[in-house]
């Protein structure tokens, strides 16, 4: 076989096999350039506050807990009153910094004025379910936890955990759009998390193969006009 | 059909080096090992340490931070507690027994790294980073820059406002980088991939692909088959599906 048809030949059964891929992955890949990383991640949908100093009399002093097995303690701000947040060794814990009353798990009313103050956008609250089984979009995170869906084209959602009482996550539609393509790009059809399967690797050296080959029939692809145009001449 | 060949094969022409790239550095990225490129294993699980119960109370905190707090954290840091106390004007650290200032500084972050690192190996050197490099992009500064000597040069890259262990890098993660950095077009800050310039290339490179998609159509003859379905015609009764092909 002559060089430019073995070029040829090679590259159109590489394409065989790798076109449909190869188009998935371009336009997974222009979606995800084209759409700020800062929109998928839903920056735009909390509002920032700014924080306040604390006054610290009258407060819980953080050695009492101590004989709750406390890692660590965080005094913060949430929904104006002081509150502690403990890392404690059976898990997290909620207090109120004043009376010292343990305010987890909290309940849907507490999660939801949670979700508002932090909610940016104008749409009302369409639905909060606290969830036992972490769904895939936040998987990773701890269950259970509060799901609140706000109104709006791309259904923004607040995760609020009702052990700390903190905004765990932030999703709306162009984030699902996102680890849709992103699972295309990856090909880790199940996980959406594994970078080096098997199946990925074997596709991007075949991708590799075909677009040197692609490169290599270039060589020929413009040398017959220029040929041409000198016998013009 | 001439049309798309002509177009593939400009744009082949044009943006193929790019291409060529791209599959390079995405073949190399699925091959490095994620867990290795991430130093997963590098820094171990910290021992749990119970709040001691003579913590200082929070006058005497507020008395030795002496401004406004607008967060305060009672954390492990190395051995004992402390205080860390967000103020207007930064990080505050404040020994959680002494109430005694504590200072982040090349001596203790050099101990903290040394005892997060799950490896044997001593620390190599200790180094200030006051201006974002490719090691230490998007995180906040100043930090501690602290290097082991073993074979990986694993990198803990420590905050010096708060002493936490921010961000590790070793030589898989220096390598996956360079091909990121090709990925991405992101030659300088190796950080964004929502520039004009990749976004141009991409729309460019997806007509690439999906022109190639179409042209595999004409591309096929039934020769090309042939060593596939001749026998199985061959198996159906022959004849018929000679007349058919004809």
């Amino acid at each position: 076989m002559r060089l430019p048809a073995l070029a040829r030949t090679t590259h159109k059964w590489l394409a065989l096999i790798i076109a449909v891929q190869a188009v998935f992955w371009t336009l997974s890949g222009l979606y995800m350039t084209a759409v700020h990383i800062d929109i998928i991640h839903g920056d735009h949908l909390v509002r920032t506050v700014e924080p306040r100093a604390l006054s610290m009399a009258g407060l819980v002093e953080p050695a009492t807990f101590a004989q709750s097995g406390a890692k660590s303690v965080r005094l913060e701000t949430q929904l104006g009153k002081p509150v502690y947040v403990v890392d404690a060794i059976p898990g997290h814990m909620l207090f109120d910094a004043r009376s010292g009353a343990l305010l987890s798990p909290l309940d849907e009313d507490a999660a939801r004025d949670r979700a508002l103050f932090h909610y940016a956008g104008s749409g009302g609250i369409v639905k909060t379910e606290l969830l036992e089984v972490v769904p895939g979009e936040i998987k990773g995170r701890p269950a259970p936890i509060w799901r609140v869906e706000f109104e709006g084209f791309w259904r923004p959602t607040l995760y609020i955990s009702p052990q700390t009482g903190g905004l765990v996550a932030k999703r709306h539609d162009l984030w699902r759009i996102f680890d849709f393509v992103w699972m295309f790009h990856i090909m880790d059809y199940e996980e959406r998390t594994d970078v080096n399967n098997i199946l990925l690797r074997v596709a991007t050296w075949m991708a590799v193969a075909t677009s040197l080959t692609g490169a290599w029939l270039l060589l020929y692809s413009f040398r017959r006009r220029r040929r041409a145009r000198k016998a013009a001449a | 059909m001439f049309l798309i060949r002509t177009l593939h094969k400009w744009f082949g022409l044009i943006l193929g080096l790019q291409f060529v790239l791209w599959t390079i550095s995405g073949a190399m990225m699925a091959l490095l090992d994620h867990h290795k490129v991430s130093a997963e294993h590098s820094v171990r699980e910290p021992a749990a340490l119970i709040v001691p119960a003579d913590t200082l109370p929070l006058a005497r905190v507020a008395e030795a931070v002496g401004g406004p707090i607008l967060a305060l954290r009672l954390k492990p840091l190395g051995d004992g507690f402390v205080y860390e106390a967000a103020t207007p004007s930064g990080v505050k650290l404040v020994d959680a027994t002494s109430g005694r200032p504590v200072a982040v500084d090349a001596a203790r972050a050099g101990a903290l790294a040394a005892a997060a690192f799950s490896g044997s190996e001593a620390v190599a050197s200790v180094r200030k980073v006051d201006a974002a490099d490719v090691e230490t992009r998007k995180l906040p500064l100043p930090l501690w820059r602290v290097e082991f000597a073993d074979a990986e040069r694993t990198t803990l890259l420590l905050s010096a406002a708060t002493g936490d262990v921010l961000e590790r890098r070793n030589n898989s993660w220096r390598l996956w980088d360079v091909f990121w950095m090709i990925h991405i077009m992101d030659y300088t800050k190796r950080e964004s991939f929502n520039h004009p310039l990749i976004i141009t290339v991409a729309a460019g490179i997806a007509w690439l692909a999906l022109s190639g998609l179409i042209l595999l159509v004409q591309s096929f003859r039934r020769r090309d088959f042939a060593w596939v379905l001749d026998p199985v015609e061959r198996l159906r009764g022959g004849p018929k599906a000679r007349v058919r092909e004809s």
